[in-house]
């Protein structure tokens, strides 16, 4: 008799929770989109700096989301000294960007230090041996944040009105599109930099065989340390834009770090425009593996890492990376 | 060249000076005295200090630490016996604080443990410890089983249960909601508060929760689950998750238009939510322990905590510096009886009857269980207002006096 009573309410509830007709699908479709793009910008931009270090020394620099996190900090402490208490606004704005310029700056330097005593002494040992020292690094820069800087979350107040767009029940932030105009201007740039600069072209050769390119008069050295400096350049940035949405705290570094290395392997660790592609790739399964397939939360993360062993089996180079033989 | 040597070192010296400042930060938690042994009684405290639950942990730490200085500090207190504390790490770990408590378990100068902090944690913990006998009390582990362990495990902390229970009967009997969607967390803290809210609500005729997501324990991203929920009939949406995750749901929710009402737990009366979560907490109504009732105890407590950490407590902390002081006042009372063993200990903390905590009157289940009623604020911008207290008796919420 009870289940009788029950049984009509539990199947209609079953049955009640998309009440929206087609129009109303394709609108959680279109969202699901946004999100999955936007969430996919935010691993491309992390992903640009890895890639970036990963083609020049071939050595994953597994501190990169630590050196951002210490940039969100810098940048944080710098933007609320000069806003003040003003409001989104103008002036906002151009204290978001000032302390962006600083965030840049203390970056490079700390990129370049960490490369200086972590990596350097290592340059001639195994391979595995600066692997080891950049999670050393790692674990050293978050722990040291957490000490000084306290366990809680700060939150960076967007120097603009970041009230959603929306579209027929569909919506986008300003800060969405300005993370993904962010990171496709990055990968233009960095492959501008790279393919028609003087200092990209003395990478490049670097990158190819640093013997050959000190006998060509080139400083590996200061190579390798404009490299480090150039991609914690991008990790202030992408810390700067990311940190808005996420909040900013000691361990930021480690979640953004782990998926933005998967989003440059798929796409080609080394390949800047792999980075990119792989970012967004990554999102978007990640979004709709949950919201369409329907895998549970549980296993968001394993999305990332099910598509990373899917590509290191089927093409260890990434989507975008080319076959190169290993140099004997 | 000597500039760039220069910076080198001025790089190493500072990496040392942090690490001589990590160090001495570990010693600083000792507080020892000169007391002859006999007359020293040594309790442990257990909880994450660094990690992404590290601000729990600390919270608390700082509480027991402020308890027990201010016991030592006094006179009265020193011509009977002192209190050494030692503070140990979990990491937010449940093998690690399962280490850490075997570690305490070995000193035999140990009577108990305080903490550990989460629920998860503190449930990897209480098994061993109510085996070999020692005295474990939680200011925070709310999961309504943890109690059921053993008699060695007590908590100062409202249990879930009553929480969900008071939850789903107020959200059906007060609010009239019929249909609930759920975005918790997988973990046993949030998905004790969902399982216990849920069984009360439904409990309720024709009240159904039509939709059910969860996310990740360091989840930032919530935009898919939102997505899925606004399309749902729910009329409110429950999120009884830890302060850091709700902050992002609430503003992200914001951003995709969700409309629908929020409710959620004992997560909301940490402070750090209006600082993240911005004018997104406005029309919350929350379950979570009841205000303190304005005493010169909280406010004398309020004050010196804020002045030793620079933060005000949140409730955990307040819990903690409870339980610590039942812990001293309860190895007095063995002290005084001439017994000093862990057994002994126990049996005290258990006799404890109307303890004056800075949260309130403290008396203990027969299980260890706290005995309580619970609160339920609504938020107006970013203050909460107490609406009453509320305990359920025979699926009926009941106010209480």
């Amino acid at each position: 008799m009870v289940a009788n009573v029950i049984c009509p309410v539990r199947i209609a509830a079953l049955h009640a929770p998309c009440r929206q007709g087609f129009f109303g699908i394709m609108a959680s479709f279109f969202q699901h989109f946004i999100n999955g793009i936007t969430l996919g910008g935010v691993y491309a931009l992390v992903a640009l700096g890895y890639t970036m270090v990963y083609g020049i020394l071939k050595f994953i620099n597994f501190a990169h989301g630590d050196i951002l996190m210490w940039g969100s900090y810098v940048g944080l402490f710098t933007y609320n000294a000069i806003r003040g208490s003003a409001g989104p606004g103008a002036f906002s704005i151009f204290a978001f960007f000032v302390a962006m310029l600083v965030s840049c700056v203390f970056c490079a330097l700390l990129g370049m230090s960490v490369e200086r005593v972590a990596y350097k002494p290592l340059r001639k040992a195994e391979r595995l041996a600066p692997l080891l020292s950049a999670i050393g690094v790692s674990y050293f820069l978050s722990n040291a944040a957490q000490l000084l800087f306290g366990t809680q979350s700060r939150k960076m107040d967007y120097p603009f009105d970041n009230s959603p767009i929306s579209f027929l029940s569909v919506s986008i932030t300003p800060h969405q599109l300005m993370v993904l105009a962010v990171s496709a201007a990055s990968m233009a740039f960095l492959i501008f930099f790279i393919n028609k600069t003087k200092t990209g072209k003395a990478i490049r050769a670097t990158s190819l065989d640093q013997d050959a390119a000190a006998l060509m008069g080139i400083n590996p050295d200061r190579i390798i340390s404009v490299t480090f400096a150039i991609g914690s350049v991008f990790a202030a940035i992408a810390g700067m834009l990311v940190s808005l949405d996420i909040k900013i705290y000691a361990t930021m570094g480690m979640m953004l770090g782990m998926k933005a290395f998967v989003a440059a392997v798929v796409g080609g660790i080394g390949d800047i425009a792999g980075a990119v592609l792989g970012g967004i790739m990554l999102g978007l399964l990640e979004t709709f593996g949950i919201a369409v397939l329907h895998i549970p939360v549980g296993y968001k993360d394993s999305i990332a890492f099910v598509v990373l062993i899917l590509i290191l089996i089927v093409k260890p180079s990434g989507i975008l990376g080319k076959n190169i033989r290993e140099k004997v | 060249m000597v500039r760039r040597k220069m910076g080198l070192v001025l790089l190493v010296a500072s990496l040392f000076a942090l690490f001589a400042v990590s160090c001495n930060k570990k010693s600083g938690s000792n507080v020892s005295s000169g007391k002859g042994e006999e007359r020293t009684v040594k309790f442990y405290f257990i909880g994450p200090l660094t990690g992404d639950y590290a601000n729990y942990g600390t919270y608390c730490r700082d509480a027991v630490e402020y308890a027990i200085e201010e016991f030592n500090r006094s006179e009265a207190a020193h011509a009977r016996f002192s209190v050494q504390l030692e503070a140990l790490d979990s990491a937010g770990d449940q093998n690690k604080a399962l280490a850490q408590a075997e570690k305490a378990v070995a000193d035999k100068s140990a009577l108990g443990i305080l903490g550990p902090v989460l629920t998860g944690e503190t449930f990897s913990v209480a098994g061993m410890c109510q085996n070999v006998g020692i005295t474990v009390m939680s200011p925070s582990a709310t999961h309504k089983d943890i109690t059921d362990t053993g008699d060695y495990i007590f908590r100062t902390v409202i249990s879930d249960g009553l929480q969900g229970e008071v939850a789903g009967a107020y959200f059906a009997q007060e609010l009239k909601y019929k249909k609930l969607a759920v975005l918790y967390t997988m973990n046993d803290y949030s998905k004790g508060l969902y399982e216990g809210m849920k069984k009360s609500f439904e409990s309720n005729p024709g009240c159904q929760v039509v939709m059910t997501e969860t996310c990740n324990i360091g989840d930032r991203d919530f935009r898919t689950q939102l997505t899925r929920l606004k399309s749902s009939t729910a009329e409110a949406i429950y999120i009884p998750n830890y302060t850091e995750e709700m902050a992002q749901i609430l503003e992200q929710a914001s951003q995709l238009g969700i409309k629908k009402p929020f409710l959620s737990g004992d997560g909301f009366s940490n402070p750090i939510i209006y600082d993240n979560a911005g004018a997104y907490t406005d029309g919350v109504v929350y379950v979570a322990p009841p205000q303190v009732k304005a005493s010169t105890l909280y406010s004398a407590f309020v004050n010196a905590y804020s002045k030793k950490t620079g933060h005000a407590p949140d409730s955990f902390a307040c819990n903690a510096y409870d339980a610590a002081n039942i812990y001293i006042d309860a190895a007095e009372r063995m002290l005084n009886r001439g017994e000093n063993s862990r057994e002994a200990f126990r049996k005290q903390v258990a006799a404890t009857k109307d303890f004056a905590g800075v949260s309130g009157t403290i008396n203990f289940a027969p299980n260890g269980d706290l005995i309580a009623n619970q609160g339920v604020y609504k938020v107006n911008g970013k203050i909460p207002s107490f609406l009453g207290e509320y305990r359920v008796v025979n699926n009926k919420l009941q106010k209480a006096n």
